[in-house]
């Protein structure tokens, strides 16, 4: 019998395998398609203080191996998550663990949808999105270190559950700020967010997705989710979650080689629902088939 | 089974029984190969269910692009990926004389209308107005008639066969008391602004970029208004829609 769970934050998670923020809604969309509360975990779709309609369509397409989306972080609000979402979670998610990602636009919003949501029940931590490419201003946090630092810092004053920060690939050494995130008090990390691209209608001369521009997941960026990943895990003492075109158990256990300690599926799963169920079976195949009767042995065990 | 109906456009029979047990007109399918097969399409494409015979699902596809090739390139024997029935179906809300217009493959949800158990109960007439631009596209009125026991008024745009003009031409309200469309956007707005204009009922089956079909991407956004209070939002065409009352939609 092979061991999947692994402690990370000071808690167990029965396995390492999360969905990602933004493609699980707010667990209940796919609650009637697979057996939520037997994953690892779930993040939820970004939070922000006030709720946003997000952006004009067209919002999402396919790209080679992936897809293009700009949402731009549509979402109901920190006072109808709060009111309407967390309950659910809190009454349906028994043994999963709950990130709730977090959104905005200044170091105040951050704050604002931490402070308002610390006392209640239904989630063990934060995710905090300082990498989100759609919106004006997303990226901010995760690209001017200075910015980042105070962020980090504001939210671990008025926090102790785990603070995670979802760090973008879109900086010249994502170890920098991996850095920034542990001095600053951060619990843990996630690697990585989606690169920003661009599609364009060739007939109608104008681009594909209505914001323009769009962020790039799927099996495509997989190879720079590992690597930034293995950089960070490498430089840091926290954990690190692996998120970047995760498909099956083989790719998740690529990451956990690399030092993540839990992993997030995102865009596989709108191909198929199961990715996530099959990828947990398929890492207990995989150590089972190796002689690995513990799954956190392996996190970090590259050899190179 | 695979069958070309006309021109770039094919008929699909997947064998789905839970699918079938349950598909209403207006419904949608998720079809894909999975996420480890990955290739093109890598996300699923959401198609209309337009058949049920016995455990098997009907879908009509026209080749647009890479992911609706490798669809109708599907074989005997081949296995995809189908997540369904997805999404909300029309509602005959005791109508008695209903229009149905569909262009081009939008004529899918149609062929499964008149065996809806709802439809049959409540013995509802039903006359359908289909338009493509030529001939070479129609859909064989004999395998339409097969399908689904229409006979289908059919409008071409350059007149090459059946009527000679678009499908809304043929459009006439009078004693309808229900019209249910899909096809191209610029038809269904057409098809709207007149039943808007005739105080008659309508719904719309419309299409956007979709990829999850379950509501957790977020990403097929389409403006809608709330008919109550006048409120102008986003909602989502898989899951609020794919079909949606004329008054719901921002056009």
């Amino acid at each position: 019998m092979v061991d999947l769970s692994i402690q990370v934050f000071g808690v167990d998670f029965q396995n390492p395998v999360l969905l990602a923020s933004g493609t699980c809604g707010y667990g209940e969309e796919y609650a009637d398609i697979i057996p939520v509360d037997e994953l690892g975990g779930i993040v939820t779709k970004a939070v922000t203080p006030e709720p946003r309609a997000g952006n004009p369509p067209t919002r999402v397409s396919e790209t080679p191996g992936g897809m293009i989306n700009a949402i731009g972080l549509a979402n109901v609000g920190l006072a109808r998550f709060r009111r309407e979402k967390l309950p659910w979670l809190r009454d349906n998610l028994s043994k999963a663990r709950v990130l709730v990602n977090v959104a905005g636009w200044s170091v105040n919003d951050f704050v604002k949808v931490v402070a308002g949501l610390d006392d209640a029940d239904g989630f063990l931590g934060y995710e905090v999105n300082v990498s989100c490419p759609n919106v004006e201003g997303g990226t901010m946090f995760g690209t001017d270190e200075l910015s980042l630092a105070q962020l980090v810092r504001a939210l671990r004053a008025i926090t102790e559950r785990p603070l995670v920060v979802k760090l973008t690939p879109n900086v010249a050494d994502i170890g920098v700020f991996a850095d920034i995130c542990e001095e600053n008090g951060a619990d843990g990390l996630s690697t990585i967010n989606t690169f920003p691209g661009m599609v364009i209608d060739i007939e109608a001369r104008r681009p594909v997705i209505g914001n323009v521009t769009g962020g790039i997941s799927g099996p495509a960026i997989r190879p720079m989710g590992v690597f930034a990943t293995w950089k960070v895990a490498s430089r840091v003492k926290l954990p690190v979650i692996g998120i970047g075109g995760i498909c099956n158990a083989r790719d998740a256990m690529e990451y956990m080689l690399a030092g993540a300690s839990l992993v997030q599926i995102g865009t596989a799963m709108f191909v198929d629902p199961y990715t996530a169920p099959e990828t947990i079976k398929g890492l207990h195949d995989i150590c089972e088939r190796q002689g690995v009767a513990q799954l956190s042995e392996l996190v970090g065990a590259l050899e190179a | 089974m695979r069958e070309r109906v006309a021109e770039e456009t094919y008929w699909l029979e997947l064998t789905a029984p839970e699918i079938a047990a349950q598909a209403a007109p207006g419904q949608f399918v998720m079809v894909g190969f999975g996420a480890s097969a990955w290739g093109i399409p890598f996300l699923p494409r959401p198609n209309s269910v337009a058949a049920v015979r016995g455990e098997h699902i009907g879908l009509l596809i026209r080749v647009y692009g890479a992911g609706s090739r490798r669809l109708t390139a599907l074989k005997p024997g081949e296995e995809a990926l189908v997540l369904g029935p997805l999404g909300t179906h029309f509602e005959l809300n005791g109508a008695r004389r209903i229009l149905c217009v569909a262009g081009g493959v939008g004529l899918a949800p149609f062929l499964l209308l008149p065996a809806w158990p709802p439809l049959v109960s409540c013995g509802a007439e039903v006359r359908l107005l289909y338009g493509e631009r030529q001939a070479a596209a129609v859909f064989d009125p004999g395998k339409l008639r097969e399908i689904s026991g229409l006979e289908a008024e059919i409008w071409t745009e350059d007149g090459s066969l059946g009527s000679h003009g678009r499908v809304t031409d043929g459009v006439d309200l009078n004693g309808v008391d229900l019209v249910l469309t899909c096809g191209p956007t610029p038809m269904l707005k057409a098809v709207r602004a007149l039943a808007v204009e005739a105080g008659v009922a309508c719904q719309l089956a419309v299409e956007e970029h979709m990829a999850c079909g379950v509501g957790t991407c977020i990403g097929c956004a389409i403006e809608t208004v709330d008919p109550e209070t006048g409120e102008a939002g986003y909602s989502l065409v898989c899951s609020d829609g794919p079909v949606f009352p004329a008054e719901r939609l921002r056009w």
